[in-house]
């Protein structure tokens, strides 16, 4: 008969606070034109939301501010414009809103943007991101397993297999920052990630080991790009690892079960 | 914290098995579990039925009749064979039937010097034969306690359950331990315990808290299991215990009851009379004091709550704050009673705003944390959630939608605050399997 608060705007408050501490980090560094962006993007992503509002009776999401940071902080600067805005409708409109919205969506709307940003206007150079962001994508990543926004099994996954990468000698070292700003921007996002226990960690290790092949195979790819490529690649692959996830726990129910 | 679950098996082994984890919801303080425990039989009871329940009936008393506590009031039309029998010692006031003699609600007026009615448990006392005793627990109306798994009804009178899951565990915001229901009562518990060991083939499986044994292992007739389960809700539902320990469906159902029902079916066995009352708490956040009484089954609920409550507008629910319903008597298998606030009247905002939160479908479940946490940590819980929103029986089968009812996922609809209540969405889709059954 009673109702708690952990609704589905609740859960984007919180992953919006979880992100504090690399928004704040990222606006210290970059200053206050960065901020313009970022505000602009809130608009315009807001006002698709609200469009979806009076045309579906779909009600806007605070996930939208998560999206618009995320374009914020990792789009191209130098990008026209006119292909900012087709990027971020496409990535707003196609990959988030017709689906229903956040929480309906199978892929996160921030990943769209920025890959078909990547595919689209390959020459737009991305930008390079200050250490110190990507030292706050830590306690980001912390305050989201404390909220229960972020799984912990995903960051683990993720860190075993850059840990192992890392142990055989591949050098992360120029692509560590970028990985964790999109990490937490992006993979993390609860939504686009798997579900199950063991498709969390297969999720994490997907994403981690798609970025150690990228980093060494895929010459030329600016950091940003080829950690949003495994993003995208990791949440397209999600409910496949779900399924196998949930194929092994039935077949040992039925072992053990019966 | 999420606690490790064991069970041992009556050769004593211990089988580990992947963590379990669970959310205590705090309502209102808990009633003390410690002193005397007044026994309260209120003025007036009632055994009532929904419309959907569909309970056809025959009555065997007229209003105005006394009847002695006990005594059987009125039986099934489908199944004669099981009859419902009255609360207290009362004189019969009202009948209540619907179309299609579908019962609505008997009231009862005390009258203590009816007295109580004795049965006859003849064969069944010594437990030697599996009919005598389901015949006496139909004779009795105790039949009614057990639930068959899936869709919860009382089990069909000639049913063999391929298990048993027997509750001494309640995890239920403020109820009532079981272990205070069972206190001196092991040779009743031992007893009962037995008697509906002879009705199933299968397994039996005693489910409790991680403390001391509430019964010794022992003492479990064959084939009985004693389960260990965190304090942490839903583990103390037998829905999740039925998930994880013997998945039901149509061809294979499973019986769940309470420990301290179980107690009273052996109390029945060995005297022949139906014990009086049953341990309910009385407890929510507009009362000013909680407390546990011992009161008949299907007492007034105003009458328990009378002079506790805060001023004020409030509801008086069966059951707790999370799967409580409102209601004027105590439910056929309840064991507390949540006083809470009043639901204020409709409140319009601008068309705008009301926009800005209500959506034209049901806004989606977001995995957290706290969802897993909300179905126990062991089962694929997202995956079963989207497919009960969605009304993919298949999938939802498949996954195990078939052990639950809709007590089971009332955490969620708290956790989740949505607007849609997932308890309402199986309720539904368990209605739609069932007439696929063609049941």
């Amino acid at each position: 008969m009673i109702r708690g608060l952990w609704d589905r705007e609740t859960v984007a408050l919180l992953f919006l606070a979880a992100l504090l501490p690399l928004t704040v980090t990222w606006l210290s560094v970059e200053g206050f034109a960065e901020g313009g962006r970022l505000v602009f993007l809130l608009v315009f992503a807001g006002l698709w939301h609200l469009v979806f509002m009076l045309a579906r009776a779909q009600p806007p999401s605070f996930a939208g501010v998560v999206t618009a940071l995320a374009i914020a902080i990792l789009a191209p600067p130098d990008l026209g414009l006119p292909y900012l805005l087709i990027s971020v409708t496409f990535g707003v409109v196609m990959a988030e809103l017709v689906f229903g919205g956040w929480g309906r969506n199978v892929l996160n709307a921030g990943t769209v943007t920025l890959s078909f940003i990547g595919f689209g206007f390959p020459v737009a150079a991305w930008p390079e991101l200050a250490v110190h962001v990507g030292w706050a994508a830590i306690p980001a990543a912390l305050l989201g397993i404390l909220a229960g926004v972020f799984s912990a099994r995903v960051i683990a996954g993720a860190a075993i297999a850059l840990g192992i990468a890392y142990w055989a000698g591949v050098d992360l070292s120029e692509v560590l920052t970028a990985v964790m700003v999109v990490a937490v921007l992006l993979v993390f996002d609860p939504v686009t990630s798997a579900t199950t226990r063991v498709g969390r960690w297969l999720y994490g290790a997907l994403f981690g080991g798609l970025v150690v092949l990228f980093t060494v195979y895929w010459a030329g790819a600016a950091p940003i790009q080829l950690s949003v490529a495994a993003a995208l690649l990791a949440s397209l692959a999600a409910p496949l690892l779900d399924e196998m996830a949930i194929a092994v726990w039935l077949a040992q129910r039925r072992r053990r079960l019966g | 914290m999420p606690v490790l679950w064991t069970e041992s098996g009556s050769e004593g082994t211990k089988v580990p098995w992947p963590y379990k984890s669970g959310l205590n919801i705090r309502v209102a303080d808990d009633p003390p579990q410690a002193g005397p425990i007044p026994e309260q039989i209120t003025e007036e009871a009632g055994i009532t039925a929904d419309w959907e329940d569909d309970f056809r009936i025959e009555p065997l008393v007229k209003e105005g009749d006394l009847v002695a506590q006990g005594a059987p009031v009125f039986r099934s039309r489908r199944h004669p064979e099981i009859v419902v029998t009255a609360p207290m010692a009362a004189r019969v006031a009202t009948i209540g039937l619907g179309a299609g003699r579908r019962l609505s609600r008997i009231v009862f007026f005390r009258e203590p010097d009816a007295g109580r009615h004795a049965y006859d448990t003849g064969a069944a006392h010594k437990l030697e034969y599996p009919e005598a005793v389901r015949e006496i627990l139909q004779q009795t109306g105790l039949w009614r306690l057990l639930r068959s798994r899936p869709f919860g009804q009382v089990p069909q009178p000639g049913e063999t359950p391929s298990a048993i899951v027997v509750m001494a565990l309640d995890t239920r915001p403020s109820a009532p331990d079981p272990r205070i229901a069972l206190k001196g009562r092991e040779l009743d518990l031992e007893r009962g315990l037995r008697a509906l060991a002879m009705l199933t083939s299968g397994p039996m499986f005693f489910c409790q808290d991680m403390g001391s044994e509430v019964i010794d292992k022992d003492l479990l007739p064959d084939g009985g299991k004693l389960i260990r389960s965190p304090r942490q809700h839903p583990w103390g539902l037998a829905g999740h215990q039925v998930h994880a320990l013997c998945p039901a469906s149509p061809n294979r159902p499973v019986w769940d009851v309470h420990a301290e029902d179980v107690a009273n079916i052996g109390a029945v066995l060995e005297t022949g009379l139906i014990p009086e009352t049953r341990l309910v708490s009385v407890s929510g956040p507009e009362l000013r004091e909680q407390r546990l009484v011992r009161c008949q089954p299907g007492a007034d609920l105003r009458g328990l709550s009378f002079g506790l409550a805060k001023p004020g507008q409030h509801s008086i629910l069966s059951g707790s704050a999370l799967d409580g319903h409102e209601a004027r008597w105590l439910g056929l298998r309840d064991r507390q009673t949540t006083v809470i606030e009043g639901q204020a009247g409709g409140h319009r905002h601008h068309w705008f705003l009301s926009a800005l939160q209500r959506a034209s479908r049901p806004l989606p479940i977001i995995p957290t944390a706290a969802v897993d946490q909300a179905m126990g940590g062991v089962m694929p819980a997202v995956a079963l959630l989207r497919a009960v929103a969605s009304g993919d029986s298949e999938t939802a089968t498949r996954l195990g939608v078939l052990s639950l009812l809709p007590e089971d996922l009332t955490l969620i609809d708290y956790v989740t605050g949505a607007g849609e209540r997932y308890s309402d969405m199986l309720a539904t889709l368990l209605t739609r399997i069932a007439k696929e059954e063609g049941l």
